[in-house]
């Protein structure tokens, strides 16, 4: 069986000069549930976006739910596996000008060329799976921001992609909405959806996480099934993260 | 000191207000408007073919009201659909056009007999629909990441918007016939509606432009994720948003061109500044130009606040919220 996604010596430094993956070697199993943890600042975002080509890498090399990506950065390539792939951004960036129908059934129609009737029936399917299928004609500043998370969830779903790329899904919601945002996310990962998720919720990364990948620094520091991690993490920097986390 | 200012203040107001109002009511000679409404309305269009202006006017006019009346008819259940209300509005631009050139079963009357409203309002919808569409091209080559496409569109947005338009509909005048071959004609009003759309583009592009910057870079981001290509995220989800961003910016440029339309007088065109100025050469009207000037001014004045409170409606209803959150 192959893997989802497979990186190998991954590097990437922005203009700037900073270093943001150094040498970041990973894979993620189909049906797996990977959660990205570290401190601000440390290539988690980078990292996700380079497996949609949101991001260019700089060497090594990268191979995504079967696409081999590598430095050259082919637009069509790229275009393949964005089709196949779906990303929930933390600040869910709908379109604003559509309604939450126009937004989920956007890319099906000018994407995969869905006739309009049957990508509006699987909207409504997945508003209904989110929990929020009354919101349908309503605009994204009509709703709660755990409604639009779960709007932008129902967006990357339509297309049917063999992986979902989260970063900090829930980071920008009030403390009481997280929660709505995180079941949905269980439920398709009990689904067995093949997901990445950068959250820096312990609980929801304990209960539905298969591995935790923990970066610092642009590197892989650690990168071990879930309950190894939580209950005695190798090293001393994922320690005393999770240390602060917990307080 | 300071009462004593206020009073004298409120006493020069209220003598302006009085001597003006008399001045309306009592001095002015009002025979040189009353007279002549149809030729302010409709220029010295042929008798027989009156009716065709004068419907197309009224269609405006119902239409503009419908419009205007649209969120008090709908609270009553009785609104038109404002996909029909758009439609209509469209539908007006080639109406306007057949109803005054003539051609198919109605006969054509050339371009020189409109004038009047008529062909203040035609100038400015058609120079309208060549800015509109040339405006967001250049704004988007403004904007793209092509250095030749980028530099071609600076240039001509700041070369037009150094040039007084004036001169633009001049140099049209005198420089359209020359790119084309001889055996075309093309009469004056089509070089002035082509020239004051060209001028009039390079402003609708640094508006659009502003639209553009201000959807944020997440939106193209999120839009190709979903696998949408460059052209589709631009049509599809970066344009809407700048267009609606920009709408006030737009109304503006909207009023601007009807208010400039009156420029095209010197080049001889009779619309409403122009049949004013044909009537007023007139030994009969002599002296009579405050009066012209006065009623003038209320006209545009009218059309102005028209426009400006059908953009402020359409601003109102928009239900993404786009055009209010960015206004404030
Ligand atoms: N577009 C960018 N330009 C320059 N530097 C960037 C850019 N994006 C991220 N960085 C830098 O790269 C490093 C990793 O950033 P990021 O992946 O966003 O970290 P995280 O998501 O873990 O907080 C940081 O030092 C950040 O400042
Ligand atoms: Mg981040």
């Amino acid at each position: 069986m192959t893997v989802a996604v497979r990186a190998e010596s991954v590097t990437k430094s922005f203009a700037a000069g900073t270093r943001a993956l150094d040498d970041v070697s990973l894979s993620v199993r189909h049906g797996e549930v990977l959660v990205v943890m570290g401190p601000s600042g440390s290539g988690k975002s980078t990292l996700i976006r380079t497996f949609n080509g949101l991001e260019s890498i700089d060497s090594g090399s990268l191979d995504v739910v079967g696409i081999p990506l590598d430095c050259d950065h082919d637009e069509r390539q790229i275009r393949r596996i964005r089709r196949r792939v779906g990303m929930v951004f933390q600040q869910f960036n709908l379109f604003p000008h559509l309604t939450i129908l126009q937004n989920i059934t956007l890319a099906p129609i000018q994407v995969k060329s869905v006739p309009k009737p049957m990508a509006e029936r699987r909207a409504h399917a997945l508003l209904d799976q989110m929990g929020i299928a009354d919101q349908a004609l309503k605009y994204p500043a009509q709703l709660s921001g755990g409604q639009q998370q779960r709007v932008a969830i129902a967006r990357a779903l339509a297309l049917d992609p063999e992986l979902m790329l989260f970063d900090e899904p829930t980071s920008a919601l009030d403390p009481e909405r997280v929660k709505e945002v995180l079941d949905a996310m269980r439920q398709l990962a009990d689904d067995g959806m093949t997901m990445v998720v950068v959250t820096h919720e312990l609980g929801f990364a304990r209960e539905v996480a298969d591995r935790v990948l923990f970066m610092d620094g642009g590197r892989v520091v650690e990168l071990t099934d879930a309950e190894t991690f939580f209950t005695h993490a190798k090293e001393e920097r994922s320690q005393r993260f999770l240390n602060q986390m917990a307080h | 000191m300071q009462s004593c200012f206020s009073v004298v203040l409120l006493a020069l107001i209220a003598w302006a207000l009085w001597s003006t109002g008399f001045w309306l009511v009592q001095r002015a000679d009002w025979s040189v408007v009353s007279g002549n409404l149809p030729l302010f309305a409709i220029g010295s269009y042929p008798e027989a073919s009156r009716w065709r202006p004068i419907l197309w006017l009224g269609s405006l006019l119902l239409l503009t009201l419908f419009t205007l009346a649209q969120p008090l008819l709908l609270r009553r259940g009785i609104g038109l659909n404002s996909t029909i209300l758009s439609w209509s509005w469209l539908l007006m631009m080639p109406l306007g056009l057949w109803l005054l050139a003539g051609g198919g079963v109605l006969d054509p009357v050339p371009s020189r007999l409109w004038g009047g409203l008529v062909l203040t309002l035609l100038l400015t919808v058609f120079s309208g629909v060549i800015a509109l569409p040339l405006g967001v091209l250049l704004a988007l080559g403004r904007c793209s990441e092509l250095t030749t496409a980028r530099q071609l569109s600076k240039i001509y947005i700041d070369g037009m918007r150094a040039v007084p338009l004036i001169a633009v509909l001049f140099f049209g005048q005198l420089l359209l016939p020359l790119f084309l071959p001889v055996q075309i004609e093309i009469n004056r009003l089509l070089r002035a509606v082509v020239a004051f759309g060209l001028f009039a583009a390079a402003y609708v592009a640094e508006d659009v432009r502003g639209g553009l910057q201000a959807v944020p870079p997440t939106q193209s981001e999120a839009a190709a994720a979903l696998g949408l290509g460059p052209w589709q995220i631009q049509r599809l989800v970066i344009l809407p948003q700048a267009l609606r961003i920009a709408v006030p910016a737009l109304t503006n440029q909207a009023v601007g061109l009807l208010q400039n339309t009156s420029l095209m007088a010197i080049l001889g065109l009779v619309e409403l500044l122009g049949i004013s100025q044909s009537l007023l050469a007139n030994p009969a009207y002599i002296g009579r130009h405050l009066e012209v000037y006065v009623w003038l001014a209320a006209l545009y004045w009218l059309l102005c606040t028209a426009m400006a409170l059908m953009a402020r409606q359409f601003e109102r209803q928009d239900p993404s919220n786009l055009i209010a959150t960015r206004r404030s």
